[in-house]
Formats: C-alpha cells, sequence, structure tokens
C-alpha cells in the first residue's frame, strides 16, 4: 500500500502543479510533507480555498523515512510531521525552525496536558496534530482465546496470521515490554537480550503493514496484529467484529506534530497552515477521518458521544502508556538488528 | 548482446569529432548519473554509520564485513535464487512467443510487437497493483476457481496467491518476460531461412534443426535476454514489497530500507558496491563465453 500511497501523493501533487500555475501570481505553494492516511484531502483543500496557497502533499510512513529525507541536499518541505521522539532528534540537530507563537494563537485550543511537552518545552518547535497508541486488534470472529498483551499476540498458532507496523523501533519496543525493559533503554545489551525472540516474532508475521492495515483486516488477510489505534478505531466503526487491546506489558503512546524545517522557504504560510489546522472546525474533520485522539480540546467539543466513546481513539482506562524518547545513535544498533532479522 | 551489435565492419573505424559531439550528451548524462552516484557509494561504504541517515567520516571496513556476514550472504543467495528462477521461467515462456512472432509474416510480426510493449505504456507500479487485484484471496484468480469448484474441492479450501513468495515469482516474470522476448525475438528474426532450408535438405527433422541450427544462432539473443532479466531481478525491491507484505525481503528490500527507515547509507552503499562487482562479474562471464561459443 505503501507505493500506491506515493502514486497518490503524487498524483496529487501534479493536481497541486497544475493550480499552481494558474494561480501562481497569487502564493508559492506550501510544500506538506505528512504520514500517509493523516491530513484528510478536503482540510488541505479548505485551506487553499480560503488563503490561495497551493498545497502539496506528500507522504511517508516512518518517523526514519522522513528525516532520511529531510536530510540537507533533499527536497525542501514547510511542514513535516514527527512524532514526538523525532522532534526531539530533530531539535537537538537544529533542523527544524522555531515557531512564532503569536502567529498561532490558536494553539490556546490544545488541551494542556498536549501542551508544553517534555521534548519541546514550551512548544518552541513545534504543535501537537494527534495523539495515539499503538496497540493490538483482534477480529474476534477468528480469534476466541484473549488476548491481552504481545506474547499472546506472538504465538506459534497465530503464525502467519499476523499483522505488524513496519517500523524497526516500534516492533522492538513491544519486544522490550515483554521483557520488562524499558521501552526507551535502548541499549546493545537489550538489543542482544530480545534478539532470539523477535527473531522468532518477524517469521510469525504475514503482513508488515503501516499505511493501511485496516483494508488487509477487514478482507480477512490477516486475523490480528499491531497496528495505530486511528486505523483501529476506523475499524471497529466499520466492522463490529473487531476489538483494539493496550498490551498489558505496557505500550508506546506517540504524539505525532506539525514542524517546520529549518530550510523552508515558506515559514508564514507554514505558520499559517498549523493556526488553521488548529481550528476546532478544521481539526474535527480530521478526528472525522482519521480518529486518532484528537489534543484540541475546543474540537473534541464537536465530536459525537459516539466518536468520544470509541476506545481506540479515546481509551477509558490509559494504562501503562509512554511516549519514545529520542535514542540517537542507538537507532543505528535497531536498525541493524532489525534489518538482520528479516533478511 | 555486444556480439550481435558490434560486429558490423564500420564499428572499426575511428569515430571523428562530430561523433564525439553526437555522443556527448550520454557521456554526461552516463558521468552525472552513473559515474559520480557510483562514486559517492563507493567513499560512503567505508564510512561509519551513526544512526539516523547521519554518518562518522571515519575509515572502516564494518560495512563490508557485514555485508559479508552469513545472514546477508543468505539473503544475496536467496536473492539470486529469485531472480534465477525468474530468469529462467522468462526463458521458458519467452522463448516460443519470440520464435513465433519472429517467423510470422511481417505485418503480422509488427502487431505482435505491439502487443509485447503496450504494457510499457502504463505505470509499472499500477501494473504491480494490478496483479494484487487479481491474486488477492477474494480477487479475480480465486474467485474462478471457486466458480469452478476446484478451490473448495480440490484445494480443501486453502488457497492463497498474495502474499506469498508464489506472488513474487509470477509478478517478476510478468514484469521482465518482454525483456527476454525482444532480444530473443531479434536473433530470431535474423535467422537466415536457406540454413533451415539447408538442415531439412540433410535430413534433419525439425526437433533436430531446432536444437542444432536455430538455438545455437539464437543463443546471443537469449544471452542478452539473460543479463536482461538476471541483472534487475537481482536488485529488484518494490514487486517483492508489494507482492509479499513485506515478508520476502530480499536484497534490493534491504539496500532501499538502508537509505529510508533503516537510516544506514554506509550499509546500504557497501551492499550497493558488492551487488555492482557481481553484476560486472556476471557481465564479463557472459560476453566471454559468448565469444568463446
Amino acid at each position: 500500500m505503501k507505493h500506491l500511497c506515493l502514486l497518490f501523493a503524487f498524483a496529487i501533487c501534479l493536481a497541486g502543479c497544475h493550480r499552481d500555475k494558474s494561480s501562481a501570481a497569487t502564493a508559492p505553494t506550501l510544500h506538506l510533507f505528512a504520514w500517509s492516511e493523516y491530513v484528510p484531502r478536503e482540510v488541505i483543500d479548505g485551506f487553499t480555498k480560503e488563503t490561495g496557497i497551493p498545497v502539496d502533499y506528500e507522504v511517508y510512513d516512518t518517523n526514519e523515512k522522513m528525516l532520511a529525507k529531510l536530510a540537507p541536499g533533499s527536497a525542501q518541505y514547510d511542514i513535516i510531521q514527527p512524532s514526538e521522539y523525532m522532534v526531539e532528534h530533530l531539535i537537538k540537530r537544529k533542523m527544524v525552525a522555531p515557531l512564532d507563537l503569536a502567529q498561532i494563537p490558536n494553539l490556546s485550543n490544545l488541551l494542556p496536558e498536549f501542551r508544553n511537552l517534555a521534548y519541546d518545552p514550551g512548544n518552541q518547535y513545534s504543535v501537537p496534530y494527534m495523539s495515539g497508541t499503538v496497540g493490538i486488534i483482534i477480529n474476534t470472529d477468528k480469534v476466541k482465546e484473549p488476548v491481552r498483551g504481545y506474547a499472546d499476540v506472538f504465538q506459534e498458532k497465530y503464525r502467519k496470521r499476523i499483522i505488524a507496523l513496519e517500523d524497526n523501533r516500534e516492533m522492538v519496543s513491544w519486544a522490550f515490554a515483554t521483557r520488562g525493559i524499558a521501552i526507551n533503554d535502548v541499549t546493545p545489551e537489550n538489543l542482544a537480550k530480545v534478539k532470539p525472540m523477535l527473531r522468532e516474532w518477524v517469521k510469525m508475521v504475514k503482513l508488515f503493514n503501516s499505511d493501511d492495515p485496516k483494508a488487509l483486516l477487514i478482507r480477512d488477510e490477516v486475523d490480528l496484529g499491531i497496528v495505530y489505534s486511528g486505523e483501529a478505531a476506523k475499524l471497529m466503526d466499520q466492522d463490529k467484529r473487531f476489538k483494539y487491546v493496550l498490551p498489558a506489558e505496557g505500550a508506546h503512546r506517540f504524539i505525532d506534530n506539525l514542524c517546520i524545517p529549518a530550510g523552508s522557504k515558506n515559514k508564514g504560510a507554514a505558520m499559517q497552515f498549523i493556526n488553521y489546522i488548529l481550528r476546532p472546525e478544521v481539526s474535527k474533520i480530521i478526528s472525522d477521518r482519521f480518529p486518532y485522539t484528537n489534543p484540541n480540546a475546543a474540537a473534541r467539543k464537536l465530536l459525537s458521544d459516539g466518536q468520544r466513546a470509541n476506545p481506540a481513539s479515546y481509551p477509558p482506562d490509559a494504562g501503562n502508556l509512554e511516549l519514545f524518547r529520542d535514542i540517537g545513535k542507538a537507532n543505528a544498533d535497531v536498525s541493524v538488528l532489525m534489518t538482520e532479522l528479516r533478511s | 548482446m555486444t556480439s550481435t551489435t558490434l560486429a558490423s565492419p564500420q564499428s572499426t573505424r575511428r569515430p571523428g569529432w562530430r561523433a564525439w559531439v553526437a555522443f556527448s550528451p550520454l557521456l554526461v548524462w552516463l558521468a552525472a548519473f552513473v559515474v559520480v552516484p557510483t562514486g559517492m557509494l563507493f567513499v560512503y561504504s567505508f564510512f561509519k554509520n551513526a544512526g539516523y541517515s547521519e554518518v562518522e567520516r571515519v575509515f572502516t571496513l564494518g560495512n563490508y564485513a557485514l555485508a559479508f556476514s552469513p545472514d546477508y550472504l543468505g539473503n544475496f543467495a536467496r536473492s539470486t535464487a529469485y531472480a534465477g528462477l525468474t530468469t529462467i521461467l522468462c526463458a521458458l515462456i519467452g522463448y516460443p512467443v519470440a520464435y513465433h512472432i519472429g517467423r510470422a509474416p511481417a505485418g503480422r510480426r509488427n502487431r505482435l510487437l505491439m502487443l509485447i510493449m503496450i504494457p510499457f505504456m502504463t505505470s509499472f507500479l499500477i501494473r504491480t497493483f494490478a496483479w494484487t487485484t487479481i491474486l488477492d484471496h477474494q480477487g479475480v484468480l480465486n474467485t474462478l476457481l471457486r466458480a469452478l469448484q476446484i478451490i473448495p474441492v480440490l484445494l480443501n479450501d486453502k488457497f492463497e496467491v498474495l502474499h506469498t513468495p508464489a506472488a513474487v515469482m509470477i509478478v517478476l516474470v510478468y514484469t521482465y518476460l518482454p525483456f527476454m522476448i525482444l532480444p530473443v525475438y531479434g536473433s530470431v528474426e535474423k535467422l537466415d531461412e536457406s540454413l533451415l532450408e539447408a538442415a531439412s535438405d540433410l535430413g534433419a527433422g525439425p526437433a533436430r534443426t531446432f536444437v542444432r541450427v536455430v538455438l545455437p544462432l539464437t543463443m546471443p539473443g537469449v544471452g542478452a535476454g539473460v543479463l536482461m532479466v538476471f541483472v534487475p531481478a537481482v536488485a529488484m525491491f518494490a514487486v517483492t514489497h508489494v507482492m509479499s507484505g513485506g515478508t520476502v525481503y530480499l536484497i534490493g528490500d534491504v539496500i532501499e530500507d538502508q537509505f529510508g527507515s533503516g537510516g544506514n547509507l554506509p550499509f546500504g552503499s557497501a551492499l550497493g558496491m558488492v551487488l555492482l562487482v557481481g553484476f560486472i562479474a556476471t557481465f564479463f562471464l557472459f560476453t566471454r563465453r559468448e565469444k568463446t561459443t
């Protein structure tokens, strides 16, 4: 699906270029580089309609891939959407530009618990877009035994019935949680400890997919797996067979943010876009299409009771959740380990 | 590939300055997009990985040591096996097709060639995704097999092609088949009719004529086809990822990941260099053997 998404992004890009010509006199294009299945078309179109600023939308499916494309000399983007640990990393490497909060008054719409977080004190560089968790999705028609945690998913009897996020760091964190290791304590010793178990897990997975796992679950290609909460929430709305479980061993709570790369040549428009996203009625559209945890208090008020009651979007018992921290060079070890296990 | 195209007597003449002018766009293109990037890969392959697509500019052979460790040697072997099987299947399927087209009357020949070329007019990725709708377990193939009662009766209700190694093979063969057909067609078309008549006059049956006359004379085309299929197939990544759902993880996928999620440029570069040396060796092996036969 990744490539399909890229294809769509390319098509949208073409459409964007086309529009670019018709309104060439008005404004340069805003280059948005964001997660696949995350920014609704109507939100982007709404921004262009209101401001005359054309937007092109290119997608990625891991933070690390985004970073690789952001490297100096690569394509120029005006808005990126890194998760919490990646924001921390980008700030350290001075790859993101400081925000002018005076131009983003709608920041006050965010719930206090999503402002001024440890990875970016004072929201100097980042504004939360959506939040969510990484947890277990189960097709209750196919999986009858209770599944409470990662260890229940990666069992021999579910071999080749499992879907997993295609994300090295995520998968390592599941193994860490299972072995009782703190998910941010990424050291060569800890990686060595989980290696044999991960080797088995990798073999049990039928599909690695981060962009669109719900399509594969709904067609019964796989029966259970580990997905983003927004995907799970949408799936549960469509199909009552599915259930979302936060792993008992502990899980990753992520916060995806909007940031402006240091190299952006269109920072004013980028801040305009961030402020637009923070409007309650715009943020609500995002929740309608991609039901992650909305950090926007004013937008949450606009949601239906049903949306707010979806246990994947708004887990009643927050449980044992943790943000990722920047692990710096240890990321290299994670990448080498996972590449070896999948090879 | 070389023996058929370069053997004409004109090629022994030294090119004049006009030829070099005509040639210069290609030289610039090769320098900018082949020589320079390859040089960069070569240099990067000796740097140290610092994670997150960063490198430490310190000399190390560690990337090559890792590339030649058992896990990756196994991966190289598996990638070669996939590409080898693709090449064999392409040759087995492509040869009769190319022969048929090459021996057809001129007008029909062009129409048949068009049929081979038409798929090239659509995007390669779109064609690959089209296969997912055919091979999906609720897709065209399975619906057909179910309607014919083959799946429930003969296959015990268990039949899945998409997201298996078989799906990868099917689409690899589909993708590279024209690259086998076209060069073989080229040498079939050049077959001298009088040689076939001579063989028949001298008492050789059709089978014998084919084995002793046609096959040796079309071998250069097959050789070119083998190179054109095998070399890109070893390093293919999009097809493997889409058709296997990320579980058939061949060397092309490994390399792609090093420049994306893996963020390990030096290791990706080292693997790329190893592949490149492998390709050059394969190429020389082939052209040498063609000359000796």
